[in-house]
């Protein structure tokens, strides 16, 4: 078995770490940056949230968060899939795509 | 108590879920042998049953009872904690489920004490393990307690009684097994409720949610003030601290990482995570709909909310209340007893995670350095689970009247600034050293401590002082900022051999952590 000073030089490992890692940093990042903008309009913009929702009595704030869900779960299925197939090819003990 | 006499259709679904629990827990027992069966059943679980059994984890009674009772109060402000939870658990997903179920176990000690110094990281982890734990189950037992009261009519100590019981008997023949199930079985209960709740409560307008918010918005004692932010909190300070408590507390919450460890390896882990963001999301969009339908059904019915708009009983009792209009006695029932089956399911889940932590982490890792038999630690696992049982159960009845909140709000911003902090930067940070994430770590514990004590529920509300002297009642933004500054510091300043190691075990981790066992 290779050590993991050996598997960690393979150019295909540190194709899959760049790719997870961006994967990772991506939606997370993504997402969550986009909850704390929501949280921050909330407070310094409430009039923003407080405004009717394509003229009906649901406010934008409510509608945003009915959103962030759905982005939240359509995400998640979607990372579930791509990291999937990243991983789908396994790897030897030397760190190669086989 | 509500109607007439004791509610004949709670009673027997109660009866009914307990009987079914109390099977699986003698048919798991007969399966638990092994330190693996016992805290992680064998890691044999199934992605969609683990979903369905962390959503069950983490589905509360705080989430159904208590976020219906703050959109009764506070409006549109508890949506930072609706879709606080679903981002939350996406976060996990994304950043630890691979890595996680990879590196780890038994415990998510076994990540933080990969490659710094095991027997110091153990002892950590445990601590920030208990003090989630002991706070979140006293919390859950103590408005456990005053639910049944409420509903049935119980006494608070008996009803103290048969949830510390059973949670202890769950656990401690059944482990992670039953553990399981009885999740599995509550989050499919607590779901269809909530389904059936939101029906029923959306066919009193025919379906027409434009209807069901301009009802609410009129009939609120604070009227439009409820669709707009600011009801609850108006500072970004508060709010920030509140974001942070969810999106880094719940990739913190011991019996929730744990969990990770019972499916056979990351695949598996990043599918029943992936269903957990489904079947909390889902629930999340739901009682958003179910709180301001319980706004616009009960304001004006004095039985349950009196003309200024306090709640009759508690806040947290708004869901069972509208149960019982929109669907009458035997819906009501239904609800309640899930309402009693979602507490009970919960805390077994932690009272898993606490003696684990004690035993394994603690007793045969720290103290017996190992040097004990599988058979001696899944006995010693139960014994743990016991003592754990029965002292929660002495505090739930000493503590009757504490304020779960308070409780409630430090095990998660524990979770947020002990663990989270320690398992973040020793997944990603080449850096991390022991000296570091021991300190980083009690830095974060007694920051939040400190700031609790010294908030307004306590300083003001429980001590009778007149001004707090830390003026907000969320102390995550400082406490986990505090953590990650001296995790930091120390460990890159920390010149010691150990820190030579700590580091050069990191290139070994990423591998395995990328590629699991090989």
């Amino acid at each position: 078995m290779a050590d993991e000073a050996e598997i960690l030089r393979n150019p295909d490992f540190q194709e899959l770490l760049r790719q997870r890692s961006r994967w990772r940093w991506g939606l997370s990042g993504g997402l969550v940056g986009i909850y704390l903008a929501y949280c921050l309009v909330g407070v310094y913009f409430p009039d923003v949230f407080a405004r009717s929702f394509l003229g009906s009595s649901i406010p934008w704030g409510i509608a945003l968060a009915y959103l962030i869900i759905a982005l939240a779960i359509f995400l998640s299925i979607l990372y579930i899939r791509i990291v999937g197939r990243l991983l789908e090819v396994p790897f030897d003990d030397r760190g190669s795509r086989q | 108590m509500i109607g007439s006499g004791p509610n004949i259709t709670a009673i027997l679904i109660f009866v009914a879920f307990v009987a079914a629990s109390l099977l699986i827990t003698w048919w798991a027992a007969k399966r638990t042998h092994s330190t693996g069966e016992f805290y992680t059943a064998g890691s044999k679980i199934t992605g969609v049953q683990n979903g369905f059994a962390l959503a069950g984890d983490f589905m509360s009674a705080a989430s159904f009872l208590g976020v219906t009772g703050l959109i009764f109060i506070g409006g549109s402000d508890a949506l930072l904690f609706v879709v606080g939870v679903v981002v939350s658990w996406a976060f996990i997903l994304f950043a630890f489920a691979d890595r996680m179920r990879n590196l780890g176990r038994y415990t998510f000690a076994d990540i933080v004490a990969y490659r710094l110094q095991p027997e110091r990281l153990r002892m950590l982890a445990a601590a920030g393990t208990l003090t989630v734990a002991i706070p979140y189950l006293i919390a859950q037992m103590v408005g456990a307690g005053s639910l049944i009261e409420t509903l049935f009519g119980l006494p608070y100590f008996v009803a103290v009684l048969i949830v510390g019981g059973l949670m202890t008997v769950y656990v401690a023949f059944g482990g992670m097994l039953a553990t399981t199930w009885v999740q599995v079985i509550k989050a499919v209960l607590l779901l269809a409720g909530v389904t059936l709740l939101f029906l029923f409560a959306m066919a009193q307008f025919g379906f027409d949610f434009d209807a069901l918010f301009a009802k609410a918005a009129e009939v609120h004692p604070r009227g439009q003030v409820i669709l707009r932010p600011g009801g609850l909190y108006d500072d970004p300070i508060s709010v920030l601290s509140i974001a942070l408590a969810f999106v880094c507390g719940t990739a913190g919450l011991p019996h929730v990482l744990m969990r990770f460890f019972t499916v056979p390896d990351a695949k598996q882990a990043r599918r029943s995570i992936g269903y957990a963001v489904v079947f909390i999301g889902y629930f999340q969009a739901l009682i958003v709909v179910v709180g301001f339908a319980a706004i616009a059904l009960l304001v004006g019915q004095t039985e349950y909310v009196d003309e200024s708009g306090r709640i009759a009983g508690a806040a947290n009792m708004v869901s069972v209340y509208l149960a019982r209009v929109v669907g009458g006695e035997i819906f009501f029932g239904l609800i309640a007893a899930v309402a009693f089956a979602t507490i009970l399911a919960v805390v077994a889940g932690i009272l898993l995670s606490a003696s684990a932590a004690v035993a394994h982490d603690l007793y045969a890792k720290v103290i017996r350095r190992g040097e004990i038999s599988d058979r001696a630690e899944v006995n010693v696992s139960r014994m743990a689970t016991v003592v754990l049982g029965v002292a929660t159960i002495g505090l739930s009845l000493w503590f009757r009247n504490i304020n779960v909140g308070v409780l409630a709000t430090i095990a998660l911003a524990v979770a947020a600034s002990v663990n989270f902090p320690a398992i973040f930067l020793a997944l990603f940070w080449k850096n991390l050293t022991t000296r570091g994430a021991v300190a980083g770590g009690l830095t974060g514990l007694v920051v939040v401590v400190v700031l609790i004590v010294l908030s307004p529920t306590v300083w003001v509300n429980a001590f009778g002082n007149e001004m707090a002297i830390f003026p907000y009642s969320y102390p995550t933004l400082f406490s986990v900022a505090a953590a990650f500054i001296v995790t930091i510091v120390v460990s890159l300043s920390d010149r010691s051999d150990r820190a030579v190691t700590d580091r050069a075990g990191y290139d070994a981790q990423v591998v395995r952590s990328e590629l699991g066992e090989r």
